[in-house]
């Protein structure tokens, strides 16, 4: 197989542009998910059916949405803002935000599995109750993907400082450029769960 | 046209990770048979682990059943089926940091077949294998339903047994179905076709696969846990009311889902940024538009399909109740997650056809392809749209009525660049020099049936005339037609054009035409009375009807078991052609103009020595001054064997 | 345009012309007065009118592509020896083809969205399940619904009163009540002619469906939702009603026969039931949309956690309906 660099730079062009392509693609998927969600809780909501919608306006422990909120919304955060000084050559910075975004993501993901324990309202007892249940383990789904994706950037950026040496993450090489493509995608990620994360928070915490 | 490069400053490096690693050999390896120890242990461990948790909850008790302990037992299967195969290996090492960019190598000889590969055509013949599993199975059940409704009031099995095999035919074909063209075809071909050497996400596509056949898994084990009564389209409350067989179906759904996400994804992914230079969304081949649309729909749609699934896992498991009215929830929620994602899934089972037979005629027709542009807009069109008609699928179940009318439009609307294949086809066969080869007889075949399967979807898509229709054989019969008679002949179609290409044999001629002539009349014999049948008053998914209508479907059984014999004729020709008296191939043995004809065969690990630079679509033909598709200068020489 | 390219399709335009004016006026008047559901009711003739009107269209579309490819297959195969094709833009694009085609196709389409749709309000729901809050209402329809709950409504021969009937579907067979007569429940499905029935579909388990096939009507049963459609009966006759939605494992054998008689037959069948299931009738239900326990019913509680789950304060038999 010929490896000319015109080649080399055309396959490393299409797999960037595919981590772009993919990052974007991938949180279509997943808008269509939360979309659907989002559906249940408001069709069950018009319908009302056996005025069990939500009697008594009984909301989940508000102690605990806030506080899993807050922490996605950290890591999230601190994935924007760590790819900001990464942009800017500030390695360093990057890996304390991430990493510390990381920390937030795992203690959110078991404070949200814990809800689950500690809920005041039975799974079936009504539609919000229901509707909360699969917001629940949507969640976790959503906190494991994007904490993992975090995760192993850190890892991968780690590993090529100790193979490629100090700088290898910034530098012009097929590594370099992948590596940071791949960061820019689960940024965004990060950026969409925030808005999702927002929304769920009014639906189920806050109105 | 040459390739500009900024010139990295080093060309690429591959980090010396133990994870780009030796060639797989040997039985302590990673394949087939280990994914399948693991899986066991993962569904032994997960049953025990449910029964630890949930042996004294009151629903347990009460019922005799533990969903907990099924579901999680076949949650932990799925999970060690994938880690026994190796799908997972390189998710967990990125957890330390390992890289992906050096693929890991491929197994020799036949081996690579039992394995997890990252090579596209590995896994696109993983997946006929995959694929036709799924049919022949969903095919024996369907045998067994035409026994059943050979006779009103004699009854081969019990109504239990009955709705258990009605149910599983359905799903199983199904989802085989939403990857049949796709799975196989796409991922074989598609980067063939664009000019590139590998798939976005290699480990991704082999992800989809290894998925696939968990999905099947799991959907066969509803079986023996005592199947589940609700047909494919599981509507709630019935749903609820089900024995343990249901979450094979719910998770199964899930599982599948996921493998057509991940597939989905990859092909996009791929088509949209691995197309060779030169080749321009106007020099896409008609077959790869019909596979980005849709994986369009693949990717977007199932996530509903997903949500609705887990909804329904947790309606059983955890005792929620999002589709049981009396606790706040509702039955149709259910059928709107669910059709929002069922209309699309339709789609996704017909467009690969229109794509593959759009391929196929300018190649049989001499001719280029009539309409190039309209086709990929009927495509796409018909993608786009199929997202917004799901409601014509519960016209009668109580929706608002007011929306009636608006999905009767969008459904009605929908026929139009459906239209469009027709008038592509219809354009490109006029003047035009046809070779009738077994390939181009099932194109054909494909324009008689779903023209036939379409023009019905018009009759039920209008309002006043779907009170009469809706939820008897006539809507069966009209979604056979355009299934089976679309996208099944599509696929076979596919596989005689394209055997010679993966395998390097022909498949036999004369075996061929006597599958090709079987399945087709008898296709026809078997579903053309079922319309009648459904307008005369019999509902699907029933084992008695009028004795008067007796007739009818006897000869609809008869020819049932006839078209299942055709499937037979098409195993012996697969098993005579490739294996027992295999023909070599020619190079081009269909002068098809393709870019996939023009690699060597077998066709190298990496596709093209190199890439090559496109500088025309593939449909010049009877064009004899035209520019050749590739530019002869950069493009890797496609007679002979190659390392 | 060369002679050759208009001989070919003025041949197949002949053939396809004549075909179809041959075909669709025999099936008009030949097959047309029998099709699907027949004749019993209004919304029948309706329905079966708008299948004909359909099909008229329809056929001609399969004849011309059919024309058009067996003509292909006989003028354009290379072992029949047919001329070179013409390669090239005049053999790939046709603009003005294309356009015909889309505007034909369109024009079409949205005729039979628009035919739809007038069928669909002229015939108050062309007998399909219109939901709880139905849009298309035959006089005298909504009034009628209001009196049956209330216990007042009243049917009796030559009044032109619309009768309501509730279907209940649940595993596995229908029965039917009748509030304009005390609300009996009955198995027998029996219909007076020339009346509006409004139908009251419900369940009292699963999703099932209603579908009473000469009468053409078809209204899916959902627990809790009250599904209402309309017909309207003419002359007298048998019908066939099959449950039309899987659900469970006798779904098979969950059909009636019912019939409807003069108005006359009728009211002296209704009063004989009414008078025969009195006693029965006084241990039933009032008569309300829905019939579904919940929360609150079935022997007290479904959750055992000390009173923790908040219930329902609002006994839902006969409450508001769901919107769905």
């Amino acid at each position: 197989m010929s490896n000319t660099p015109e080649e080399v730079e055309f396959e490393l062009r299409a797999h960037v542009g595919s981590l772009w392509t993919g990052g974007r693609l991938f949180i279509g998927i997943y808008t269509f998910l939360i979309a659907s969600l989002a559906f249940s809780y408001f069709y069950l909501r018009s319908s009302n059916n056996s005025d069990l919608w939500r009697p008594n306006h009984v909301t989940a422990p508000t102690a605990y949405g806030w506080s899993i909120y807050g922490m996605m919304m950290g890591a999230g955060i601190l994935a924007y803002f760590g790819q900001t000084r990464l942009r800017k050559g500030q390695v360093a910075d990057w890996f304390v935000a991430c990493w510390t975004g990381v920390g937030l993501g795992v203690v959110a993901l078991f404070l949200q599995i814990w809800e689950l324990v500690v809920l005041n309202f039975y799974p079936g007892s009504s539609g919000y109750a229901s509707t909360f249940v699969g917001f629940v383990v949507f969640n976790i789904i959503s906190l494991t993907l994007g904490t993992y994706w975090l995760e192993t950037c850190v890892a991968r950026a780690h590993r090529m400082g100790f193979e490629m040496g100090e700088g290898a993450v910034l530098a012009n090489t097929s590594a370099g450029r992948s590596f940071r493509a791949n960061v820019a995608s689960m940024t965004y990620f990060w950026g969409f769960l925030g808005l999702s994360g927002t929304m769920f928070l009014l639906m189920f915490y806050v109105l | 046209m040459t390739i500009s490069a900024e010139r990295p400053t080093e060309v690429a490096t591959h980090s010396a990770s133990p994870y780009s690693s030796k060639k797989p050999r040997g039985w302590f390896s990673q394949h087939l048979g280990t994914a399948l120890l693991a899986a066991i242990i993962g569904y032994l461990i997960g049953h025990w682990l449910g029964n630890h948790i949930a042996w004294n909850y009151p629903t347990t008790a009460a019922t005799g059943q533990n969903y907990v302990a099924n579901f999680l037992a076949l949650l932990f299967g799925v999970v060690g089926w994938l880690l026994g195969i190796g799908a997972l290996n390189y998710p967990l090492a990125k957890l330390v940091g390992r890289s992906g960019e050096h693929e890991p190598e491929e197994a020799d000889g036949i081996s690579k077949y039992f394995r997890y590969s990252t090579n596209h055509k590995t896994v696109g013949i993983q997946y006929i294998v995959g694929v036709l599993l799924f049919l022949f199975t969903a095919g024996l059940l369907a045998m067994a339903i035409r026994t059943e409704l050979l006779n009103p009031t004699t009854h081969v099995f019990s109504p239990d047994t009955y709705i258990k095999i009605v149910s599983e035919h359905g799903t199983i074909m199904m989802m085989m179905a939403t990857s049949i063209i796709v799975g196989p075809l796409g991922n074989y071909f598609v980067p063939l076709m664009i000019g590139s050497r590998r798939m976005a996400f290699p480990r991704i596509e082999a992800f989809s696969f290894w998925t696939f056949t968990a999905g099947y898994m799991v959907i066969f084990s509803a079986l023996p846990y005592g199947g589940f009564p609700t047909g494919w389209t599981g509507y709630a409350p019935l749903q609820t009311q089900a024995g343990p067989g249901m979450i094979s179906y719910l998770f199964g759904f899930a599982v599948i889902g996921l493998g057509m996400m991940t597939a989905g994804f990859n092909v996009a992914v791929t088509i949209v940024n691995y197309r060779a230079p030169g080749m321009t969304w106007s020099r896409v081949p008609v077959f790869v538009w019909g596979i980005l649309a849709t994986a369009a729909l693949m990717t977007l749609a199932t996530p509903a399909l997903f949500a609705a699934g887990t909804f329904g896992l947790l309606d059983l498991v955890n005792q929620t109740a999002f589709y049981v009215n009396e606790h706040g929830g509702s039955s149709y929620l259910w059928q709107n997650l669910f059709w929002f994602f069922g209309h699309p899934e339709v789609y996704i089972m017909a467009i690969p056809g229109f794509g593959v037979v759009g391929e196929l005629l300018p190649v049989f027709c001499r001719k280029p392809l009539f309409g190039y542009k309209v086709s990929a807009a009927g495509m796409i069109g018909v993608a786009l749209l199929s997202f917004f008609v799901w409601q014509h699928h519960i016209f009668q179940s109580g929706i608002n009525p007011d929306m009636r009318p608006l999905f009767m439009l969008t459904t009605e609307m929908i026929s139009i660049p459906t239209g469009f294949i027709f008038l592509v086809g219809l354009g490109t066969m006029y003047k035009s020099k046809m070779r009738f080869e077994i390939p181009m007889l099932f194109s054909l075949a494909l324009y008689f049936n779903f023209l036939i399967g379409g023009l019905t979807g018009v009759f039920i898509s209008d309002v006043p005339v779907n009170v009469t229709l809706h939820g008897s054989f006539f809507v069966l019969s009209h979604f056979h037609y355009t299934i089976m008679g679309g996208l099944v002949f599509a696929f076979m179609a596919g596989l005689y054009y394209w055997l010679p290409k993966m395998t390097g044999k022909m498949m036999n001629k004369k075996i061929g035409l006597w599958h090709f002539w079987t399945m087709f009349i008898f296709f026809n014999l078997t579903f053309f009375p079922m319309f009648i049948i459904g307008m005369l008053g019999q509902p699907r998914r029933v084992f008695t009807y009028a004795k008067s209508l007796q007739g009818l479907n006897d000869f609809s059984s008869i020819s049932a078991y006839i078209l299942g014999f055709s499937f037979i004729i098409f195993a012996w020709n697969l098993m005579y052609s490739m294996y027992i008296k295999p023909e070599m191939a020619p190079a081009n043995p269909w002068d098809s103009l393709g870019l996939e004809w023009q690699t060597a065969t077998p066709v190298p690990r990496h596709n093209f020595d190199r890439i090559p630079v496109i500088t025309n679509d593939p449909y010049h033909y009877a064009e004899p001054g035209a520019t050749p598709l590739v530019d002869r200068g950069q493009s890797s020489s496609s007679s002979g064997y190659q390392a | 345009m060369k002679n050759g390219e208009v001989n070919h399709l003025r041949r197949m335009g002949t053939w396809w012309a004549i075909a179809s004016i041959v075909l669709d006026v025999v099936y008009w008047f030949a097959v047309g007065p029998h099709i699907t559901p027949g004749r019993l009711t209004e919304m029948a003739k309706n329905n079966q009118m708008d299948f004909n009107i359909l099909f008229l269209v329809a056929l001609p579309v399969l004849l011309g592509v059919w024309i058009f490819m067996g003509y292909a297959f006989v003028h354009w195969s290379e072992k029949r020896g047919a001329p070179e094709p013409v390669g090239g833009p005049a053999g790939a694009e046709n603009h003005r083809t294309n356009v015909l085609w889309i505007s034909i196709t369109s024009i079409a389409v949205l005729a039979a969205a628009v035919f739809g749709t007038w069928a669909l309000i002229v015939d108050h729901g062309s007998g399909g399940g219109e939901g709880p809050n139905p849009v298309w209402i035959p006089d005298g329809a909504s009034s009628v619904q209001a009196t049956a709950l209330a216990g007042t409504a009243k049917w009796a021969p030559g009044t032109n009163a619309p009768l309501p009937v509730q279907v209940i579907g649940q595993q596995w067979r229908f029965t039917y009540r009748y509030p304009t007569f005390g609300n009996f429940e009955t198995p027998d499905l029996v219909l007076p002619a020339n009346t509006t029935v409004v139908f009251d579909v419900t369940s009292l388990d699963v999703i099932h469906s209603f579908w009473a096939y000469q009468l053409s009507v078809k209204a899916d049963a959902n627990p809790g939702v009250n599904n209402v459609a309309y017909t309207e009966t003419r002359g007298t006759g048998n019908f066939v009603v099959r449950c039309n939605e899987l659900c469970g494992i006798w779904h098979g054998s969950m059909f009636d026969f019912g019939k409807v008689v003069s108005q006359g037959d009728f009211m002296n069948w209704a009063q004989k039931t009414e008078a025969a299931n009195a006693a029965n009738t006084k241990l039933l239900p009032a008569f309300a949309y829905t019939y579904t326990p919940d929360a609150n019913g079935a022997a007290g509680g479904f959750y055992p956690d000390g009173g923790v789950t908040p219930y329902s304060p609002v006994e839902t038999y006969g409450a508001k309906q769901p919107v769905s």
